[in-house]
């Protein structure tokens, strides 16, 4: 008993100290001296291109494009949507569909399928597929409950019906990737169904070889833009953290390198500066700093402003954030809203701009006072002093926690980094029992989710009540009402207008001190192949986990020769 | 044979122990998988998917001793469920799709610092004080006083991408599968070179130095000088004498090590991006991926476990004490 007590415990403090270890030498370790590229045979146009998988040691072979999380390359290779929006330019390009109309009432919307489109076992897409991907989406994964029903109208248009209002669907509807029914309906256990030979419309789907390291897709015989389809497959490589695709990064093994690169200009670019470039657009979900606004004096806007006031965001974004992101501004859009943004909210910003004497202002009206040791105390006596929760595996925003914390201590206020473990962080979270914490926000193609998250009052769960949303539990019932006339909204020009007001309510209400847009990771090497998406072109973003991927895989032409 | 199956009463006792802490200490974890998901996918899952996910996951919320029995029946079926990071891949899959790189890499690596230091310690003890004695252990110990990883990436940074003599990375080229090829195999070692000589490194001189001690020891023994008065050759004693006689500790911290070659190297993987189930226990603990990481712990306890039982049954054959009592 003895011996395998200390043999348990000896091996967890070697797991714990691995766990440490992996954490310690995650950053700025690699420094190649190795000058030149060594690029991985030659350049007959048939080399495939090569992309790093950095949160996967092993590929388990899974095609199944409703599984949570997806596996690489499912939703943007292999299956495809109706229509995909681009965050970079906030253009929408139709794919499956050809043209889609809302109903007046905004309480459905009608797709009208490409008639020349064939999944890869050579059978037509019909209207079918989409009702049945939708059926499967629904009981797997969930979401889409504002769906009624969904008709196959024809072979080629399919009819959505929404029991309320809601005009954000055409995007979020438009978005979900297509399974063909003639596979899926006969599956027995469609959740636990690994798809192994997968059928899709997708432009590379043939499955090539398949190894736990590494895996090859090869094209689509049956693909319906064939003069896209100009590289030869795709070679997806297994890394098992961010240094060792960093590495194969940096040594030119692979082509795409979606992944974060701590001091890109120098461990990678500079390698090889005339075929090697970065993309960080600031399209990514807006990073928050958070207040449990069901704490005094949390529930006061004027202090959570003045907080938000004191917080330098060129320092955050700077010192956290290498300067990969620009400062966030009081209508808390992050950069893939660009085309939404009302500028004259913007202008009138004030409580995202460093105004330390504004700041004290707005505490001393809010009666938080300074005391006679330079630290400020709450009405009860007690000092303003609370909690800054983060995930520790998330270095930088302990960085710009530990930034916050001193921008703070200027003001008075006493803010303690509590870097923990994520789970218990999320917990917290959702349980209602932080102070403040950094968090993401809800990615969608519309602000209505973002705004839906930050300030409806139908999304506050009370204190101890378990909310994966809404997690600040503030709530507007202007914001309600805005929301919903917005669902109801089918007219863009009316849907701006609504959006405007939005906008201008966070601003007054600030119910989060958003710090800055997560940047979208992204960087290529041209080397072996050209037609890249970057700032003068964004057709797409960089990422390889977007639904854009596919803009960028049909787009990518080889270097021959 | 009382002596084996009591072994064996003892062992099944400590691997119903095993199983129940590996039952327990998962669930005093903080956090919930799902909640653990969003938190890792930062805004991918949204809101109304939780509880479909919940669903699909079959995260149990009966009572904990239900639970307990369900994964107690289950386990003796050979179902171990499915890995909630890697949904829907079954966790048996998981492991045996992994475990053979794991071994590879660990036997190899074992075998050769065994060896290597094992017989590096019989010829340091056999010429005491001579130029092996004198310099190795102090060698030796230094390197093994190195953190692995460390040394993994200098051997990385010196043979893989400085002078570019072996590959920096996974276990075979990609775009081969594996075959019984002499091609295959070639690769196979090629990329195995730099992994396993850095925990051979790390781990030989613990091996020359145990050996090392006992043979000395063993050297101040009567019938060493016995066999020195004899005239017999001085090989002969050093290898049928002394060292014979120096190996028991060898084989207990043997059989140890086999064992836990199971757990993986993990930094080592991680460093190479070698496949194997160290980094997957890794990244099971910090997806709270329940099911993978009780499928790991299980396999890991159940290979020590068996391990030592091997050794308890070769010490009856090497050493006529334990059989006395």
């Amino acid at each position: 008993m003895m011996a395998l007590r200390t043999r348990l415990a000896r091996f967890c403090a070697a797991a714990a100290a691995g766990a440490l270890l992996l954490t310690g030498c995650g950053s700025g370790s690699q420094d190649p001296t190795a000058g030149s590229t060594n690029v991985a045979g030659s350049l007959d146009g048939k080399q495939l291109l090569t992309i790093p998988r950095e949160d996967m040691g092993t590929f388990e072979r899974n095609f199944n494009p409703f599984s949570n999380p997806d596996f690489p390359m499912t939703q943007q290779a292999i299956f495809e949507s109706m229509l995909i929006f681009n965050p970079a330019d906030g253009s929408t390009t139709p794919w499956l569909a050809t043209d889609w109309e809302v109903a007046p009432d905004s309480k459905g919307v009608t797709y009208n399928l490409r008639d020349d489109v064939k999944w890869s076992d050579g059978k037509p897409l019909i209207a079918d597929d989409v009702v049945v991907s939708f059926k499967l989406q629904r009981e797997i994964r969930g979401g889409f409950d504002y769906i009624d029903t969904v008709t196959a109208v024809d072979p080629h248009t399919v009819k959505f019906d929404f029991n309320k209002p809601f005009s954000p669907a055409l995007l979020d509807i438009g978005q979900q990737v297509i399974a063909p029914a003639h596979v899926w309906s006969t599956v027995e256990d469609p959740t636990a169904f690994a798809n192994e030979d997968p059928v899709g419309t997708g432009p590379y789907t043939t499955v090539t070889n398949f190894q736990s390291q590494s895996f090859d897709l090869g094209r689509n015989p049956n693909y319906w833009q064939p003069d896209k389809q100009k590289i030869e497959g795709i070679r997806m490589r297994a890394f098992a953290g961010n240094d060792g695709a960093n590495l194969a990064a940096a040594n030119g093994d692979v082509d795409w390198a979606p992944q974060f690169i701590p001091n890109i200009e120098k461990s990678f670019v500079d390698k090889d500066p005339e075929h090697r470039f970065y993309w960080f657009p600031p399209t990514g979900s807006m990073i928050n700093w958070q207040f449990n606004t069901a704490k005094a004096p949390f529930d006061d806007a004027n202090v959570r402003k003045a907080l938000s006031m004191a917080v330098d965001r060129e320092q955050v974004t700077k010192i956290g954030m290498q300067g990969y992101t620009i400062p966030a501004d009081c209508t808390g859009l992050s950069g893939a809203y660009d085309s939404w943004r009302d500028q004259s909210v913007v202008d009138a910003c004030t409580w995202t701009k460093r105004d330390m004497e504004a700041a004290g202002k707005l505490l001393d009206g809010a009666g938080i006072k300074l005391g006679a040791d330079g630290k400020r105390v709450l009405a009860d006596g007690s000092p303003f002093e609370f909690d800054y929760s983060v995930g520790s595996t998330s270095s930088d925003w302990v960085s710009v926690g530990n930034v916050i914390a001193q921008n703070l201590a200027e003001l008075g206020v006493t803010v303690n980094v509590a870097a923990r473990d994520w789970g218990d962080v999320s917990a917290g979270y959702e349980n209602g029992t932080f102070d403040s914490g950094i968090v993401w926000s809800a990615g969608a193609p519309t602000p209505y989710q973002f705004y839906s998250g930050m300030m409806s009052a139908q999304t506050v769960k009370p204190v101890g009540e378990q909310t994966f949303d809404n997690y600040h539990r503030f709530g507007d019932k202007r914001a309600d009402a805005l929301l919903e006339e917005f669902t109801a909204a089918s007219d863009e020009s009316e849907q701006k207008q609504i959006m405007n007001k939005l906008q201008a309510l966070f601003s007054e209400d600030a119910p989060v001190a958003p710090l800055f847009p997560g940047p979208e990771w992204g960087a290529a090497n041209t080397q072996r192949f050209t037609g890249w998406p970057n700032e003068d072109n964004p057709y797409a973003t960089l990422s390889v986990r977007a639904r854009t991927t596919v803009l960028v895989l049909t787009a990518l032409a080889p270097v021959a020769g | 044979m009382g002596f084996i199956l009591r072994r064996l009463g003892f062992y099944i006792a400590a691997f119903w122990v095993s199983i129940t802490l590996n039952f327990i200490l998962p669930r005093l974890m903080p956090g919930d998988p799902v909640s653990r998901m969003v938190a890792r996918l930062q805004g991918e899952i949204r809101p109304e998917q939780v509880d479909a996910l919940r669903r699909s996951f079959g995260l149990d919320d009966s009572p904990v001793l239900v639970q307990y029995w369900h994964y107690l029946a289950k386990l003796f079926s050979g179902d171990m469920g499915f890995s909630i990071s890697r949904f829907p891949t079954p966790v048996t899959t998981v492991i045996s799709g992994q475990i053979g790189w794991t071994l590879l890499l660990g036997f190899s690596a074992l075998i050769i610092a065994v060896i290597i230091g094992n017989t590096l310690g019989i010829l340091a003890a056999w010429r005491r004080g001579g130029f092996l004695d004198s310099v190795l252990p102090p060698i030796l110990v230094f390197l093994g006083s190195f953190p692995y990883f460390w040394l993994a990436m200098g051997l990385l940074w010196l043979f893989g991408i400085t002078l570019g003599w072996f590959p920096l990375r996974h276990a075979f080229e990609a775009g081969t599968s594996p075959q019984l090829s002499l091609a295959f195999i070639g690769d196979v070692a090629y990329h195995l070179v730099l992994p396993a000589t850095s925990i051979v490194l790390v781990s030989i001189g613990g091996w020359l130095l145990g050996m090392r001690n006992t043979m000395i020891a063993t050297n101040a023994e009567d019938y060493i000088v016995m066999a020195e008065a004899k005239g017999l050759r001085s090989n002969r004693i050093m290898l049928r004498y002394a060292a014979r006689n120096a190996m028991l500790p060898a084989v207990t911290a043997f059989g140890m090590s086999l064992g836990f070659i199971v757990g993986g190297a993990l930094l080592t993987e991680v460093v190479f991006a070698y496949p194997g189930v160290g980094y997957q226990l890794l990244q099971a603990v910090q997806a709270l991926d329940y099911p993978l990481m009780q499928g790991l712990f299980l396999t890991i306890t159940a290979a020590v476990l068996l391990a030592n039982f091997a050794v308890d049954i070769v010490y009856v054959r090497l050493d006529p004490r334990v059989r006395a009592n």
